[in-house]
């Protein structure tokens, strides 16, 4: 469980990687649905035609993002709010991408940069931890993204066409708490004995920080790259 | 706010957020592969994941930390990912409708 990714060679970018992807992201379907149906919702209620929407959630696909930028669906467009908004809330796919560049070692240079269109949250938690059972296929994270994306785009549509559900329904079956529970099954398969201790305490703390006293959407960022420096320094201390 | 003006934002919104994707890999491209430095992605991915339940833990209230515990706790038992990921979101769910919160 200790040898480093490039002990194990090359990485591949294959169907049935891509398969095995698409079928671990199957217990977030039914959360991925509400989020994009709610959002179908919102977006109508913002003045958006059906087809915006669901081009929104083709092309943009991220959630946060989608949701925050209806506050801001006006005439004259505010550019500015809404890309600085945009990138402050998916910053933190940097580190998400950083983070798994030695499962593409040895992919063509196209393979690459397309497979980090459906780079996202819930398939790039399921890669890691697959990972750390010996995937090695990037093909993993590609087919869990397909999956979401068809889900949610899918959800945008119907939510916009006849949801009317809001999110304190959401609330009350418990579905927000969906994605916490998630990463957090992940973040237990992930923990390698004591040597994690120090920068994920590092990282919660940092993360919390972030949350009071920086402005919005910037605490995995901070609590990312917190950690991460924390785990260089105690790597460096190693004797 | 007018058709162009939703497709141009829609666009812009894609572009932004496909940087944020590929920049990450392009970035860590630039520096020599190292022990050291593949010590620190592996860091950084359990960071992540950190600052994605801790402050998501903090800011859903008592539910969201029984949701957090129960499932953490059914993992030490169970060990099986959906089971625990189940057990969490009823016991949230069962804490909401009972301490009407």
């Amino acid at each position: 469980m200790d040898t480093p990714p490039s002990a194990r060679g090359p990485a591949t970018l294959t169907l049935a990687g891509a398969w095995r992807g698409a079928r671990a992201m199957v217990p977030v379907f039914i959360p991925v649905f509400v989020f994009g149906a709610a959002f179908g919702v919102a977006a109508h209620a913002a003045g958006l035609e059906g087809w915006v929407a669901a081009l929104m959630s083709a092309l943009v696909f991220a959630g946060a993002s989608q949701f925050a930028v209806l506050d801001l669906w006006q005439s004259p467009v505010p550019w500015v709010t809404i890309l600085l908004a945009t990138f402050a809330i998916n910053s933190r796919h940097l580190l998400l991408g950083a983070s798994i560049r030695p499962l593409t070692r040895g992919l063509s240079t196209w393979k690459r940069y397309l497979s980090m269109t459906l780079l996202s949250d819930l398939n790039w938690a399921a890669l890691i931890s697959a990972e750390a059972r010996g995937e090695r296929d990037l093909g993993y994270m590609v087919g869990g993204g397909v999956a979401m994306w068809v889900v949610w785009l899918s959800a945008t549509v119907i939510g916009g066409a006849v949801g009317d559900f809001t999110l304190a329904d959401l609330q009350r079956y418990g579905l927000d708490l969906v994605m916490a529970v998630f990463f957090a099954t992940t973040l237990f398969g992930l923990r390698r004995k004591k040597i994690d201790d120090l920068p994920w305490l590092v990282a919660g703390l940092a993360s919390l920080a972030a949350v009071w006293w920086l402005p919005a959407n910037w605490h995995v960022l901070a609590g990312g790259l917190a950690g991460g420096v924390a785990g260089l320094i105690q790597y460096g201390r190693r004797p | 706010m007018n058709t162009t003006d939703a497709l141009l934002v829609i666009f812009a919104m894609a572009l932004v957020t496909y940087g944020t994707r590929a920049g990450g890999i392009w970035l860590v491209g630039f520096m020599p592969m190292s022990p050291r430095l593949e010590a620190f992605l592996r860091y950084l991915a359990g960071s992540v994941l950190v600052a994605l339940v801790v402050p998501a833990t903090v800011r859903g209230g008592a539910a969201a930390f029984v949701a957090v515990g129960v499932t953490l706790l059914a993992m030490v038992v169970v060990r099986r990912g959906l089971v625990a990921m189940a057990l969490g979101i009823l016991a949230a769910a069962l804490y909401r409708a009972f301490m009407g919160a």
